[in-house]
């Protein structure tokens, strides 16, 4: 499991970054946690990694008209502990508690995890959830149009995701995010945040090719005495796939119930 | 001073001599070994379950650069003799041991050709460009089809897949049953585990050309029996011939067989006269090294209305893999399922079978508790099933079944004899809490919480003696252990063992032994052990033999040492041997203040000419060799009680209670016991909630990563209640009983038990994955 | 060309662009007390400690470290001077073969500086990163549950100062 030979730069500006992306088959190397396990294993061959962790100024958790916006290079440990995420968007908070372990935490990065786009991973779920702002390099891309299937996204070859813009939620929106995992800190079987706020959101995580709103569910939703309905919903809603962890049916299953328990405590959480 | 004032070491909470260097980056394993003008090996492994291999085509890779050579199978076919699992066994058919596939490969994974080269990067590079072209053989992956006739067979010579079958038979198993008033049963289905020790295998062989000689560093709890294989194989005479085990992460019965990579880097190393080094990547281990606990047992259990056992019958089908293991043969496991299966229960009519089958995957071999995590498993639920019918508490059908204390030595329905141990004082033990633990329950219930309990007792033999083989018909003898113990002319004390720790601690424990007996101190001792150098002969580390038999070994030859030492002291003293006594590096003439060290003794006898007369010189020797045979074996009881519950909406399993009681005879170091209870525990709470290797039907591995297969973490396993009963063991020299195996045994057991209690339905299938929960509590309305 | 600071001495080496950091330090520098057991970031016995954050070493190629300071278990203390988490270690019966024990220390540093660890809870959730195949996880736990009380706090826990 050793990696293949590759060519190795660090630009210290984005100019410079976008530029060397111009070889062929040159990748991104931000905290490295998803993409060096996939060289270890030999999964992928890029001719060049481009570590962008060395360009100043994308590391920052600064306010934006009442909502945030992160640094791309902004890591997952710098993330659970920032008090603005934690006021701001205590969902993210929460979620950020079951990403990984601390020292993948103390690596990975929004930007990387956004990317890569792992379908059970909690981070791109938020970004859906809280409807994120993707600026890249080129473009500013809604959070949902991110995703063009598992573990891919619009983005160009040469096209580095820089910032992630979260819109300011209504005041006394309540929140919920729930999750399953085989052990602590692995990928979830299925996990659902919920906002309930000017409107009602519903995300699933793990349940499809990537995470999705549930719109149909989030219809049926006006108050506390619709809970079960909207669970029973969201988990028609999905089509999950099977695997070794957990079938298709019973991932369903985890969809609804944890949509119960996340409407149920935002619910509560609401004022 | 007096003899009863001396410190007690053997039972003391000694703080482990390993610790300083393996605290401190300062250990030494197979890893760290890295020699002057070292090659690497990169392997090409197979990706079909069972395939021809019509060709490999090696000349991209051997341009590659950094490459030394590449040998497929056929390169070093005949440089070597074939080595095979032979057995004395009816009806077994012993599998060769290839080293490099030939011909036919059996599982994915297997591997086809060696890249030796100067870096383990570039020998990937290089194995990467190697092509083969194979020919599929059609499927034999699963087990109950292979046990029928008629499909592909993996072992063509055999003539069939099932290459063991044996039966037991005690009484009128048929008859009993026949006429009982409560009669339960299911097919019970354990899925294969592996055991997954932290450090992957690792060989490191350096062929001394001048010498003629050969060194491999190996991480093998199995030192000796290594040793004596590749003299067979390679025709290296066991004194140019050393095997030797450095540090070890973990073993729990992974490292206890011969690898074929193992033999291979000795024959590369002596074939391009420069030192190999193969070390296992997380994959590579996942996809080779043995795997186990793979079993269907069909099972049934008949009592009378009193919920006395009448009579029990089984039948276990071993799911083997490809090969049958050197030296402890494919019998091993499935064999001791039906052994063990009556456990500590009075059973006077019994009838079982075992075979074991091969299927194109790795061998299994030797993970801890072999074969016994399934006894307990079928015997338990069985035992709860009954009670379930009979509206008898678990524990009551225990105490109306358990042997007891006036019935030892009892000979178990298998033939094993269990001999004085304390079944019920465990059980009672563990069990002290009950009842309040029983209302708690009804307290959680009565809220809608789906909390059960579950029990379980079992018993294993450990510290097997020369007459009882670890697998039947074996071909080598586990049943012995020798310890050499000296006096240098510094007075330190060295002790050479066969055995080989690998985390067990027995640097200390044996240390103990030794100071206690000779009467220096714990840190006066140095113990060698995982050498074949310094021993004539000497086995490893498995089957929960160290402290038994290397204590034993410990015990007597110590007291040879000591013999000797006070002959010398005697005639230095002046006194007569009996009026002297040692302790602390100290010997003193009792009831006085006359006294001299270890070394000063050792100084006087070894360097300072004129001390001794000749006569009495030549008959003292400051060191012993002696060999210690248990014969049979020691009986090492326990019983589990788990506390569990389930969410019911999730199928998530919390463990909220967790507590052993156990009979490890003589403790010599309480940290240590503890510690093997809990490593114990946590890999049955693993093999019981969360462990499962996945093949698909083709046999590709699906958990051919450590994301995928699912090993406990801290936050999984709970913490837990150990108590220990010390029953004395009569007829064992030092009084100790094996107390490495037995928590992997009894968890599976207790939590299918608790599991089944909370949740009201019975659980046959382990793991219960909350995916496997959820079916089996669903199946109605899906 | 990369220079690294490891746990307090600096090295310049050459190291082509794919060397696992963790296998720089093993094989090119001689630090085999960093342990590899999975090389996809799941077992933690090759945690190590840069710029004062926990990373795996197997997940972070050594061209990554450049510039960095970088602590491994080596630094903590020595045979005859054991630092305070080793020596709890030590006292608790933490460890058995060892293995995952440095990847276990580096992780506990980390965790003692950052976080209050009120609850064994959170010390095995702090720990979930790091399998150990031989405890059974509850002598760790105490170890480092020792150590929270006493007053080893900060960076000294790590007996290497800066
Ligand atoms: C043991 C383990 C457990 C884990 N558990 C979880 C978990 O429970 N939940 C979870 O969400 N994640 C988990 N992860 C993944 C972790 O969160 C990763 O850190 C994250 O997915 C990737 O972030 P990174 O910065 O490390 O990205 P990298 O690995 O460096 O990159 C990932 C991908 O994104 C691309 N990329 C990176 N940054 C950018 C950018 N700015 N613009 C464009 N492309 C970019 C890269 O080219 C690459 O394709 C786990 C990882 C490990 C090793
Ligand atoms: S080797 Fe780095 S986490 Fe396992
Ligand atoms: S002590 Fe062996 S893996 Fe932890």
């Amino acid at each position: 499991m050793k990696p293949p030979a590759f060519e190795y730069l660090a630009p210290r500006t984005l100019e410079q970054a976008v530029a060397a992306l111009g070889a062929e088959d040159a990748k991104i190397l931000a905290g490295g946690q998803s993409l060096v396990p996939m060289l270890n294993f030999r999964l992928l061959a890029p001719s060049l990694l481009v570590d962008i962790t060395r360009i100043p100024g994308l590391d920052n958790v600064d306010d934006w008209d009442g909502g945030l916006r992160i640094g791309a290079l902004t890591r997952h440990h710098a993330l659970e502990t920032s008090p603005l995420v934690r006021d701001r968007f205590p969902v993210l908070h929460a979620a950020m508690a079951e990403v990984a372990h601390l020292a993948i935490r103390n690596r990975g990065t929004i930007g990387g995890s956004l990317c890569h786009g792992d379908p059970a991973a909690e981070l791109p779920g938020m970004a859906v959830l809280l409807d994120a702002q993707l600026q890249t390099t080129q473009r500013t891309i809604p959070a949902a149009e991110f995703y063009d299937g598992t573990l891919s996204t619009v983005l160009g070859a040469d096209e580095i995701l820089t910032d992630i813009m979260l819109p300011a939620l209504p005041p006394g929106t309540g929140w919920g995010f729930e999750e399953f995992a085989r052990r602590s800190g692995d990928f979830a079987l299925a996990a659902v945040g919920v906002l309930i706020g000017g409107e009602v959101r519903i995300v699933a995580i793990g349940a499809n090719e990537k995470p999705i709103r549930l719109l149909n569910a989030e219809a049926l939703f006006n108050d506390a005495s619709d809970i079960d309905a909207v669970a029973e919903a969201a988990g028609k809603e999905v089509s999950p796939e099977g695997d070794l962890h957990g079938s298709a049916e019973y991932r369903r299953h985890l969809v609804k119930v944890l949509t119960r328990r996340a409407l149920r405590a935002a619910w509560e959480r609401t004022s | 001073m007096n003899v009863d004032a001396r410190p007690k070491i053997i039972g003391a909470a000694v703080q482990r001599r390993e610790d300083p260097r393996l605290l401190t980056g300062q250990g030494r394993f197979v890893d760290d070994i890295n020699l002057p003008r070292m090659l690497h090996i990169a392997f090409c492994r197979s990706d079909h379950a069972h395939a021809r291999v019509l060709e490999v085509d090696v000349a991209a890779a051997a341009a590659m650069p950094g490459v030394v050579a590449i040998f497929t199978g056929a390169d070093v076919l005949g440089t070597f003799n074939p080595i095979r699992a032979t057995s004395r066994m009816a009806d077994y058919y012993a599998t060769e041991l290839p080293v490099l596939a030939h011909d036919k490969v059996r599982y994915v994974g297997e591997a086809v050709a060696a890249v030796v080269a100067e870096s383990r990067y570039l020998a990937e590079d290089a194995a990467e460009c190697i092509a083969v072209s194979y020919e599929p053989l059609g499927h034999a992956v699963d087990v109950q089809a292979n046990a029928e006739p008629g499909g592909p067979l993996l072992h063509e010579d055999a003539g069939t897949n099932v290459i063991v079958s044996r039966s037991f038979q005690r009484g009128d198993a048929d008859g009993a049953m026949a006429d009982a008033a409560v009669r339960v049963g299911a097919t019970f289905r354990m899925h294969r585990k592996t055991p997954a020790a932290m450090e992957n295998r690792g060989y490191v062989a350096d062929y001394d050309p001048g010498r003629r000689a050969l060194t491999l560093h190996s991480t093998t709890q199995v030192p000796g029996i290594v040793r004596d294989a590749l003299e067979e194989m390679l025709e290296i005479p066991g004194n140019r011939l050393h095997v030797m085990a450095p540090d070890m992460g973990g073993g729990f019965g992974g490292k206890a067989s011969l690898y074929p990579e193992e033999a291979l880097v000795c024959l590369l190393s002596r074939r391009l006269g420069r030192p190999v080094k193969w070390l296992s990547d997380r994959l590579e281990d996942l996809l080779t090294t043995t795997q186990a606990f793979d079993e269907i047992v069909e099972a049934e259990l008949a009592c009378d209305e009193g919920g006395h056992i009448l009579g029990l019958r089984a039948d276990c089908l071993g799911d083997v893999g490809a090969y049958s293991v050197y030296p402890w043969t494919a019998a091993m496991e499935p064999v001791q399922v039906v052994s063990f299966l009556p456990g500590p229960y009075r059973v006077s009519n019994y009838r079982a079978r075992a075979r074991a089958v091969a299927t194109s995957k790795a061998p299994t071999g030797a993970y801890r508790g072999v074969g016994r995590p399934i006894s307990a498993f079928v015997m338990e639920r069985l035992m709860d099933m009954a009670a379930a019918k009979l509206g008898l508490d678990p524990l009551e059908m225990r105490r109306r079944n358990m042997v007891r204390a006036d019935e030892f030595p009892y000979k178990s329905a298998s033939g094993i004899v269990w001999d004085k141990c304390g079944f019920m004082e465990c059980l009672e033990s563990v069990t002290a809490d009950y009842d309040a633990l029983r209302r708690q329950q009804a307290a959680a219930r009565a809220e809608g919480r789906w909390v059960g309990l579950g029990l379980a007792s079992y018993a294993e033999l450990t510290g097997l003696g020369s007459r009882i083989a670890v697998a039947p018909g074996m071909p080598v003898n586990t049943g012995t252990e020798t310890a050499t113990i000296r006096i240098d002319s510094t007075g330190a004390v060295t002790a050479h063992f066969g055995i080989a720790s690998h985390g067990q601690g027995l640097e200390t424990t044996l240390a103990q032994v030794i100071a206690e007996e000779l009467g220096v101190r714990v840190e006066d001792v140095e113990v060698i052990h995982g050498s074949t150098q310094g021993l004539a002969h000497g086995t490893g580390t498995f089957a929960s033999r160290s402290s038994v038999l290397a204590g034993g070994a410990a015990i007597i030859t110590a007291r040879a040492v000591r013999e000797q030492v006070l002959k010398a002291a005697a005639h230095m003293f002046e006194a007569d041997a009996g009026d002297l006594d040692a302790a602390g590096g100290e010997i003193f003439v009792t009831g006085t203040d006359r006294s001299m060290s270890f070394r000063q003794l050792a100084k006087a006898l070894y360097s300072e000419m004129g001390r001794f007369p000749k006569a009495l010189r030549e008959q003292i020797e400051l060191q012993a060799t002696r060999m210690y045979d248990p014969y049979f074996g020691t009986t090492s009881p326990a019983s589990h009680l788990a506390m569990v519950e389930v969410d019911p909406e999730t199928y998530g399993v919390t463990i909220l209670h967790y507590g052993v009681a156990d009979d490890c005879g003589r403790v010599i170091n309480p940290l240590i016991v503890d510690g093997q209870v809990h490593g114990g525990v946590a890999q049955g709470i693993g093999a019981a909630l969360m462990e499962e290797v996945v093949h698909d039907g083709a046999g590709q591995i699906l958990t051919a990563s450590l994301m995928d297969y699912v090993l406990p973490t801290a936050v999984e396993i709970p913490s837990m209640s150990v108590h220990h009963v010390e029953e004395f063991l009569p007829d064992n020299v030092g009084g100790f009983r094996g107390m490495g195996e037995g928590g992997t045994i009894g968890a599976p057991a207790a939590l299918a038990n608790a599991v089944s209690d909370a949740v009201g339905e019975d659980i046959n299938v382990l793991p219960m994955t909350p995916e496997r929960l959820y079916c089996l509590l669903n199946r109605d309305e899906e | 060309m990369i220079a690294v600071v490891v746990n307090g001495v600096s090295y310049e080496r050459a190291v082509e662009p794919r060397m696992l950091l963790a296998d720089f330090l093993r094989y090119e520098l001689g630090l085999t007390g960093t342990h590899v057991g999975c090389e996809q970031g799941v077992c933690g016995a090759c945690t190590v400690i840069m710029n004062g954050d926990s990373v795996r070493a197997c997940l972070c190629f050594a061209v990554q470290a450049d510039g960095a300071e970088i602590e491994t278990v080596e630094g903590l203390g020595t045979v005859d001077d054991l630092n305070p988490l080793q020596q709890a270690f030590q006292e608790h019966h933490a460890l058995q073969c060892g293995f995952c024990t440095p990847g276990m220390l580096m992780t506990g540093v980390d965790l003692l500086r950052k976080y209050p660890l009120a609850t064994d809870r959170e010390i095995r959730e702090g720990l979930s990163g790091n399998l150990c195949r031989c405890t059974g996880y509850e002598h760790i736990v105490r170890a480092i549950r020792s150590v929270v009380g006493r007053s080893v706090v900060g960076r000294s826990v790590a007996g290497h100062e800066r």
